[in-house]
């Protein structure tokens, strides 16, 4: 467990579209453009875009997380992209 | 403390609100990321330096347990898999 | 009178996991309960049809 377990929802939402490297167990390291930590596990989800034009999609399970380093901030473009991610479709089904 | 930020009520709640929007959206946009990876192709890596991947199906609320079908072990497939998230160190998919 | 409070909080745990919710998530706790119920649902579906097995048997990490 580190430090990053510990952070409240308002110091995990600066993280939020920024570009991030992630320190992990077993010495692995992961880059993407963060765009959720899940306020209940600390499970990271990053973006990458890929040469052809498609996403890769990584979640880091909170409990292998050691380091999160921001390395980039974002501009609006990577903003356009990442926010209508996942939020199509289904939602009617959510609604209360 | 900050010098002189004498919290009155009206502050303490908008700070507490401001906490239950930050963590409502990032709850959100994580249980969606999660429903975008149902029937996916999804690459686990796993500690110890083991690499299996497998149709991911659900997973419990509490996020402690992957449902997973088609699992590809290094000693061969299982059709259906409960992955331990404990296990997991991290996982990958191609909305 | 103690056999009752044993039985009597069968609805207990639902509004106290309602108030954490509201405590927690505020005015978007409804659509987050919603949203759990539904993922949490798909998993029980899952395992009841399948009765999946851990893989591997033994835990890699404790």
């Amino acid at each position: 467990m580190s430090e990053w377990t510990k952070k409240s929802p308002l110091e995990l939402e600066d993280y939020v579209y920024k570009e991030v490297r992630v320190i992990a167990s077993e010495k692995k390291e992961y880059r993407g453009w963060l765009l959720t930590t899940d306020p209940v596990s600390a499970n990271i989800v990053l973006v990458n875009f890929l040469e052809d034009g498609s996403l890769s999609v990584t979640g880091i399970m909170g409990h292998a997380v050691q380091t999160v380093e921001i390395v980039g901030e974002g501009d609006h473009r990577v903003r356009e992209k990442l926010t209508p991610l996942f939020m199509s479709g289904d939602c009617a089904a959510y609604s209360p | 403390e900050a010098p002189g930020s004498q919290e009155c009520p009206v502050g303490q709640q908008s700070q507490e609100s401001r906490e239950q929007r930050a963590r409502a959206a990032l709850r959100e946009r994580y249980l969606r990321s999660l429903l975008a990876m149902v029937g996916r192709q999804v690459r686990f890596t796993l500690h110890e330096g083991v690499h299996v991947t497998a149709h991911f199906g659900a997973t419990d609320l509490d996020v402690a347990n992957f449902y997973v079908s088609q699992l590809q072990t290094p000693i061969g497939i299982q059709a259906e898999a409960l992955l331990r998230c404990s296990d997991i160190i991290s996982y990958t998919f191609e909305p | 009178n103690n056999r009752r409070t044993v039985k009597a909080p069968t609805e207990r745990p639902g509004e106290l996991r309602q108030a954490e919710m509201k405590r927690l998530y505020g005015d978007g706790a409804p659509k987050i309960l919603a949203m759990e119920t539904a993922v949490q649902l798909s998993f029980d579906k899952h395992c009841d049809r399948k009765h999946p097995k851990y893989w591997p048997v033994i835990p890699l990490k404790f």
